[in-house]
């Protein structure tokens, strides 16, 4: 009988503290909705990879919507996501019309969580919280590796479209490859696709083609586009948002990161600390969101360690605020 | 500042011919369900789904040979089914042809992330095995050109097709079963058989079109036809399904769309504007043809006139 007791009192404790825990660990769920579709290998899977973190940190309930390039699908999808989740993460500056709309989806669902990824509205909701990110900032240490990595005088970049944030990126990375040498030449081709590798490959062509030979690519997938065009002229780019390298190690030669992906994930775990609504959250270089990568070691390194250890100095300095990245959003 | 040169170069004009041949050869085979008169206009599905067979096919096996071969069988595939569908079953080619589009975009990118070996979700680097032999040539500023050997291929197709419709039987037969089946009856062949060649056709060339793209982006990723597919169905109408006219008019489209791209590194043109020139060219090319075409009639108009003044 006391065995048995004690036994059941074991139980119950360990019942206890498995409630316990999930208790403290619990996370309200969260739909992000993305503006393109999965499998870019950059911004919107770095935003996936986001949750899918909290789902196995957390056991979060997570869904994604994907929209395409469609539109017409934005705001329905704002809908449907707020109507099953708790928190709604609308993933690309393109959702601005709908979360701006004052009769719209943040006024439908008061009582949810929304967070919009890469553009702020000019006025923010109570429910709403405006992510957006310094890719000046890494942009400007791409800009200068490209700089110093280029024998020709001439660097390009490819950009999504002629956006603030994507022109964000371009005036970073300009700046940057012009603090390592004011005589540089930065040429600058927008895809206008984010989803088109072929059109990408074009542009980047383009670019080798006139004598850049280090290519940025800031444009989702198409970017795909611009490290196929980077094997086949046998030169240097640099990939975005996510660390790209292993894509085509011998010719990525580093990464501009954005944790799209971290920020949700700090949003969702730990509102405490990150949740400010109505309010704008610029996830900055020294807050960790925003780097450069340069692969794993055992990928062959274009940026050699002398390089490598400039490049830490700037980014101190970037931090420290010596160094003031310009910024398209000025 | 930008020179002529970097607008219309060597490079730019391979460059062209790069992207252009993914658009000719789906054009060829468009054309030839078209001359058939059983338009396929379901080529964008069809290149989609071959660029996926190729690049599994070539991730499993390493082979491009094979990867070429699993594109081409799965255009022969589909190529069958729409004829099946069409000819037989008697469906509506373009209902057909729009399925096609929806459901094997779609289709293969569900199978891109749910084949087991993608287990990690997105991570497949698919066309890794399709290294299809390339020629390279000197470019502008160092910058080596290669084009794929499919590109001298393709145009080699070209010519091949438009033997093939203008100057051999089974060509001729072709043209007949779009244009007058009874009098290709009449003489004791059957034109759905020749449907059913020209729909095999038609996949071949969308799965040659498939492979090649696959080699050309170097991954595949969904989406990855670029709408493509339907810039050849628009070759086609413009060069009146001949295959020398869908060409140019392919290389047209190309070049509009490597200038534009080019102009905007100068800065002077908007790349808003330059997004447009392709449409505008659109435009202007249907222009042409209506202007021409009403002058065709008024002058078969007036010789008919005049023949007839000459009998009475």
């Amino acid at each position: 009988m006391k065995r048995i007791l004690s036994l059941l009192f074991a139980l119950a404790l360990l019942l206890g503290a498995v409630g316990a825990s999930a208790e403290t660990k619990t996370t309200p769920s969260i739909c992000i909705v993305v503006a393109g579709t999965l499998g870019d290998r950059s911004f919107y899977d770095s935003a996936y990879e986001g949750i899918q973190r909290l789902q196995t940190d957390y056991g979060t309930v997570i869904n994604c919507i994907e929209c395409g390039e469609d539109s017409s699908m934005y705001e329905q999808a704002l809908y449907d996501a707020a109507e099953g989740y708790d928190v709604i993460a609308a993933v690309g500056w393109q959702f601005y019309d709908y979360l701006a709309d004052e009769n719209g989806v943040l006024a439908a669902y008061p009582d949810k969580k929304f967070l919009f990824i890469d553009n702020a509205l000019e006025v923010i909701p109570d429910n709403l919280v405006c992510i957006t990110y310094s890719q000046n900032e890494g942009s400007f240490l791409a800009g200068y590796v490209a700089a110093s990595l280029s024998t020709t005088g001439i660097i390009g970049v490819v950009g999504g479209e002629d956006s603030d944030t994507i022109n964000d990126f371009i005036i970073g990375y300009e700046a940057g490859a012009k603090f390592k040498n004011p005589e540089i030449r930065v040429l600058k081709q927008y895809a206008n696709t984010y989803e088109d590798p072929a059109k990408g490959k074009e542009c980047a062509r383009s670019l080798y083609d006139m004598g850049a030979d280090v290519v940025f690519a800031v444009a989702g997938r198409t970017g795909e586009g611009v490290f196929a065009a980077a094997q086949e002229v046998d030169r240097l780019a640099i990939g975005v948002d996510g660390d790209q390298k292993y894509i085509d190690p011998q010719h990525i030669t580093c990464s501009m990161v954005k944790r799209v992906g971290q920020s949700i994930y700090d949003m969702v775990s730990d509102p405490d600390t990150y949740w400010c609504g109505g309010q704008v959250f610029t996830a900055t270089m020294s807050s960790g969101y925003i780097d450069l990568a340069y692969g794993t070691d055992d990928m062959p390194q274009q940026v050699d360690d002398a390089l490598k250890a400039e490049i830490a100095v700037i980014r101190q300095q970037i931090i420290d605020g010596d160094i003031v990245v310009p910024s398209a959003f000025e | 500042m930008i020179q002529f040169s970097d607008l219309v170069s060597f490079s730019s004009l391979m460059s062209t011919l790069g992207t252009a041949t993914i658009v000719i050869l789906a054009g060829l085979g468009c054309l030839m369900t078209e001359q058939a008169g059983m338009m396929n206009i379901g080529l964008d599905g069809m290149i989609t789904a071959s660029a996926f067979a190729a690049g599994v096919v070539s991730w499993l096996t390493g082979s491009w040979i094979l990867g070429l071969l699993a594109g081409l069988l799965t255009g022969l595939l589909l190529g069958l089914f729409y004829a099946v569908m069409v000819v037989p079953l008697k469906s509506d080619e373009f209902v057909i042809g729009v399925t096609l589009n929806l459901f094997l975009v779609a289709l293969s990118t569900f199978l891109y992330r749910n084949l087991p070996p993608a287990a990690d979700g997105l991570h497949l680097d698919m066309g890794s095995g399709m290294a299809i032999p390339s020629i390279s040539f000197g470019g502008n500023a160092g910058a080596a050109v290669s084009v794929s050997i499919l590109v001298p291929v393709s145009l080699a197709l070209v010519a091949v097709c438009q033997a093939f419709l203008y100057s051999t039987r089974h060509g001729f037969w072709l043209r007949a079963a779009g244009e007058k089946p009874e009098s290709l009856r009449s003489v004791g062949r059957s034109p759905d058989r020749m449907k059913l060649v020209a729909s095999l056709l038609c996949g071949a060339f969308c799965g040659l079109s498939g492979a090649y793209l696959l080699n050309y982006v170097h991954s595949f990723t969904e989406g990855i036809s670029g709408s493509r597919g339907y810039v050849a169905v628009a070759c086609v109408i413009f060069g009146r399904s001949n295959p020398l006219l869908v060409t140019c008019a392919a290389l047209f489209f190309g070049l509009v769309d490597t200038v534009s791209t080019r102009l905007q590194v100068a800065g002077v043109v908007d790349s808003t504007l330059t997004a447009a020139f392709p449409y505008v060219g659109t435009i202007l090319m249907m222009l042409v043809l209506a202007i021409r075409n009403e002058y065709r009639k008024a002058g078969q108009a007036k010789s008919a006139l005049e023949r007839q003044e000459a009998v009475k």
